[in-house]
């Protein structure tokens, strides 16, 4: 077999899609709810859709510690900072290309099935063998009973319960959007003497500032791919930090924060001030 | 959900939005940490989101140990844990201060001990910020934004029956339970009986949070605390010492009747 040159779909994927286009049975990830709920939008399924990348990640763009003689004014040196050597920029560039290649290959899956849609789309991160990464996007593809198509697929992480609920209400997922920062923060004195045992009570305004920085930036950037989408807004669906500490030289310590911000672009397209649909109380009888 | 999607024009104008869409408009955008069942209610209850607001702290808790054998509140472990939740939760507030939001929902306040220090936990408060659709006076007395950890649905039902959140409350009492003296041990071998030294420590612990809450929420001119949850965390501090934690939204009346309409009963398809 021919090696694959990293163009398009692997050669196993663009097959099972070239079968999948040409008819029969379609196949999706839904639960009976969530393919109720569809039905009731207005939206069939097309297929199960998958997108996956590999990749080793060889340089994190960390070497020394963070600000060393970087003068007093800013210490937290992120991602976004564009500095080459202590900023974290490239492995946070592998991330992006990683989650970002998955996506665009279960949007051309998508493409070549004729659908309008993805939803309920996981995204893993896995270390596979020898410290590579895997990164994976997995949903089903669907599309709309409408003599309209979308330009460009949309995808959401959302279930398909929750993209019919939001259909309903006048409202449609765009994309998925995500916000990824890394900060590293030289510890100084102060951090090390207002984490000490016998400090007493007392906030370490140095951990705090790296974490704030590093969840700012995150949110900035997640902000900014909604803009670029073109939606109305966001709603998140998970968000996560990790602090771990490197040891760049002989007894000395700094720390690194990782945020992570996870959602779907949502753009309105009812006109009214008020959502079309009512709610209903109910009490459920079990 | 009788009518039918198509003649509701539903996939037809979603598809012809999304084919429309262009990068960079000049909206106003806003994120949202809501679900989409909490978006939509907050929505309904004549709320816009505003934006995903956060505030954090990372706190050295200071080093405190209780007499071994008695009943006593670590005064310094107990305002470790409320200045520090105090911090996260006004850093928060200041964020939907700037984005001249009326109230934040569906606040999450969480701890965590971290790894990479001893003692050092940080302190988050996350929720959404929002804006009435009415421009009434929804700030509370202090003229900040109202704060609720209720999520969304219940957030829909306190306003639909007539209530206004005003804030959070919260009261914390981190207490050392004494020890058992040896005799007294001893003489409780292969017994059923009650150690009322133990019932009264927790029963003291629990009122001084709870008393603490209350007293925040009386500064609030609240009528009432709703969904309250007393909770009681071990942290790092083994297992005699243990912080009680009382945390609810205090509420003001919006009307004088509180009803709703009477729910529809139904009987769920799915298990869950």
């Amino acid at each position: 077999m021919a090696e694959w040159d990293g163009q398009g779909l692997p050669p196993v994927a663009a097959e099972r899609i070239r079968r999948a286009a040409a008819g029969g049975a379609w196949t999706s990830l839904l639960s009976a709810p969530a393919a109720a709920g569809l039905e009731s939008a207005g939206f069939d399924p097309v297929g199960e859709v998958m997108g996956s990348m590999v990749a080793r990640i060889g340089w994190a763009g960390y070497r020394g510690c963070g600000g060393y003689g970087w003068g007093a004014a800013r210490r937290t040196i992120t991602s976004s900072d564009g500095n080459r050597f202590s900023g974290f920029a490239p492995y946070v560039q592998a991330l992006y290309a990683g989650y970002g290649t998955a996506i665009g290959r279960l949007v051309t899956e998508a493409a070549a099935i004729g659908a309008d849609g993805v939803v309920g789309i996981r995204l893993g991160q896995t270390t596979e063998f020898g410290g590579a990464r895997e990164f994976t996007a997995l949903g089903t593809a669907v599309r709309a009973r409408s003599a309209t198509r979308p330009g460009r697929i949309f995808t959401t992480v959302l279930d398909a319960q929750d993209v019919a609920k939001l259909l309903q209400a006048g409202w449609v997922p765009a994309q998925i959007v995500y916000g990824i920062s890394v900060a590293i923060r030289h510890d100084d004195w102060a951090t090390r003497a207002q984490a000490s045992w016998n400090a007493g009570n007392v906030e370490v305004d140095g951990y705090t500032e790296l974490v704030g920085v590093t969840r700012a930036d995150a949110r900035r950037l997640l902000h900014d791919s909604v803009r670029r989408s073109g939606a109305d807004g966001a709603v998140v669906d998970d968000m996560t930090l990790a602090v771990w500490s490197v040891e760049p030289g002989e007894n000395h310590r700094d720390h690194v924060a990782e945020a992570t911000v996870f959602g779907t672009a949502l753009a309105r397209f009812h006109t009214g001030r008020v959502a079309p649909t009512r709610s209903l109380t109910y009490l459920p009888l079990r | 959900m009788t009518a039918d999607p198509t003649e509701l024009g539903i996939p037809q104008d979603a598809m012809r939005r999304l084919a429309e869409m262009r990068p960079g408009q000049a909206t106003s955008l806003f994120t949202s940490d809501l679900s989409v069942n909490e978006f939509l209610l907050v929505r309904e209850a004549g709320f816009r989101p505003l934006g995903l607001v956060l505030g954090s702290s990372i706190y050295h808790v200071g080093f405190q140990v209780g007499r071994w054998n008695k009943n006593q509140e670590l005064t310094m472990l107990s305002q470790a844990m409320y200045h520090a939740r105090e911090l996260a939760m006004t850093r928060m507030e200041a964020e939907a201060d700037q984005l001249g939001a009326d109230g934040i929902v569906g606040v999450r306040l969480d701890i965590e001990f971290k790894e990479f220090g001893s003692d050092l936990a940080e302190f988050i408060a996350v929720g959404t910020a929002v804006q009435a659709d009415s421009g009434e006076g929804w700030r509370n007395n202090k003229n900040q934004p109202f704060t609720s950890d209720l999520s969304g649905q219940d957030f829909w039902t306190l306003v639909q029956a007539g209530y206004a959140p005003l804030g959070m409350v919260m009261g914390s009492c981190v207490y050392h339970v004494a020890h058992q003296r040896f005799w007294q041990a001893m003489g409780n071998i292969g017994q059923n009986v009650e150690l009322p030294q133990f019932t009264e420590a927790l029963y003291d612990a629990r009122e001084l949070a709870m008393s603490r809450m209350q007293a925040e929420a009386e500064q609030l001119h609240a009528e009432g605390i709703v969904g309250v949850q007393l909770r009681s965390h071990g942290h790092r501090w083994g297992g005699h010492t243990t912080e009680f934690f009382a945390i609810g939204t205090a509420v003001r009346p919006l009307r004088a009747d509180h009803t709703i309409p009477t729910p529809q009963l139904v009987l769920p398809l799915t298990d869950r």
